[in-house]
């Protein structure tokens, strides 16, 4: 409960910074392994859609979910590098255990690729490599 | 606009606010059991039944969905929240009108600011005054809700001209105080402004909250036209 009072803090004093700073911006990339020491063949965690309908933007107006576990994730991956805790950790690995129910490689692990602008470009840097983790318990 | 008229609407709003997140939170087994609460509670703030013990018991739930997140699960959107939820409890608690008007009045200020600030910071940044930063936003950022929107982050003038009609709008709000009509009519603009925000970054949920805080604005608009 004490901790809880002290998260609810900065919302009774918001600072309302939004966007100030462009940051590098993190992505989740995971990768499913049948050997724990195999070399990782990452794939990035959810891709955006290509393309949106209007109609989609506005059913998306109601009903969000997915897109909103993303930008929670987005905050998981940013708290991991600014203050590393096992949550943050423990909370990707359970949506991309959960996302990858069905596979059949019985290891997973995840690495935070941040991406920032290099010229007109963009470039990217691995900034967190997991260990590698059972999917289910053995 | 009296006070208890405010705060109903606000509740109101605000419950429909939660109620569309809770759902969100329902379909995903492991944070059902945790959002059964809040989804009940704003039912009942939604039908006005017992409304102040109502946000009292959703303020002290939210303290244990901050815990189990380790923080907000959206950031502002679940600030603005708090922060409603958190006032209607003092309009609702404080035990003189003067007290209960200040802290109604203290989330219309938050709102404001919300605004302000955000303009402020913006303009103060060279980045954001030549479009640098709202093409950053399109080119790697994790908000634009498909990959055709970066796309946007080739087009500076377009994105420059937008960026200054961010900027201007966000400093400008509070000047909406200034009457009724033009406070409408700026509320109307913000709102526009966070729907085109949910359509291109998939930020509804601020949609709904800033909405729910409106009322608060509308309500001190017409209290200090009154006091002046």
């Amino acid at each position: 409960m004490l901790h809880g009072l002290k998260l609810l803090l900065p919302a009774l004093i918001p600072s309302w910074r939004f966007f100030d700073t462009i940051a590098p911006s993190p992505r989740i990339e995971y990768a499913l392994l049948h050997d724990p020491n195999a070399v990782a063949a990452w794939q990035e965690f959810r891709r955006r859609p290509a393309r949106l309908s209007f109609a989609q933007m506005l059913l998306r107006m109601v009903w969000n979910p997915r897109w909103n576990e993303s930008l929670y994730l987005v905050s998981c991956a940013e708290r991991l590098m600014e203050n590393p805790s096992a949550h943050s950790e423990l909370e990707i690995i359970e949506r991309l255990k959960a996302e990858n129910a069905d596979a059949s490689a019985p290891w997973l692990q995840f690495r935070l690729v941040f991406v920032s602008r290099q010229g007109e470009g963009t470039r990217k840097d691995i900034t967190f490599t997991s260990p590698v983790y059972r999917r289910e318990a053995a | 606009m009296s006070l208890d008229y405010a705060l109903r609407c606000t509740e109101m709003l605000l419950a429909f606010a939660l109620l569309q997140q809770s759902a969100e939170h329902l379909y995903v087994p492991g944070e059902r059991r945790l959002f059964l609460p809040r989804t009940a509670l704003s039912l009942l703030l939604l039908a006005g039944v017992a409304a102040p013990w109502v946000c009292l018991a959703l303020l002290i739930h939210a303290l244990f969905i901050l815990q189990r997140f380790d923080g907000p699960y959206n950031g502002g959107s679940d600030r603005m929240g708090l922060l409603i939820l958190s006032c209607l409890c003092m309009g609702h608690f404080m035990p003189s009108l003067r007290a209960r008007e200040a802290a109604f009045g203290y989330l219309a200020l938050q709102v404001l600011l919300s605004y302000f600030i955000a303009g402020w910071v913006k303009i103060s940044n060279p980045e954001w005054r030549t479009g640098r930063a709202s093409r950053d936003i399109l080119l790697f950022s994790a908000y634009p809700a498909s990959e055709s929107l970066r796309a946007g982050a080739g087009w500076p003038r377009s994105v420059c001209a937008a960026s200054w009609a961010v900027m201007l709008f966000e400093l400008g709000l509070p000047v909406a105080l200034v009457s009724s009509q033009a406070l409408v009519i700026g509320l109307a603009l913000a709102a526009s402004f966070h729907f085109v925000n949910a359509c291109l970054f998939g930020l509804n949920r601020f949609f709904w909250f800033w909405l729910a805080a409106y009322p608060s604005l509308l309500w001190l608009q017409q209290r200090l036209g009154a006091a002046l």
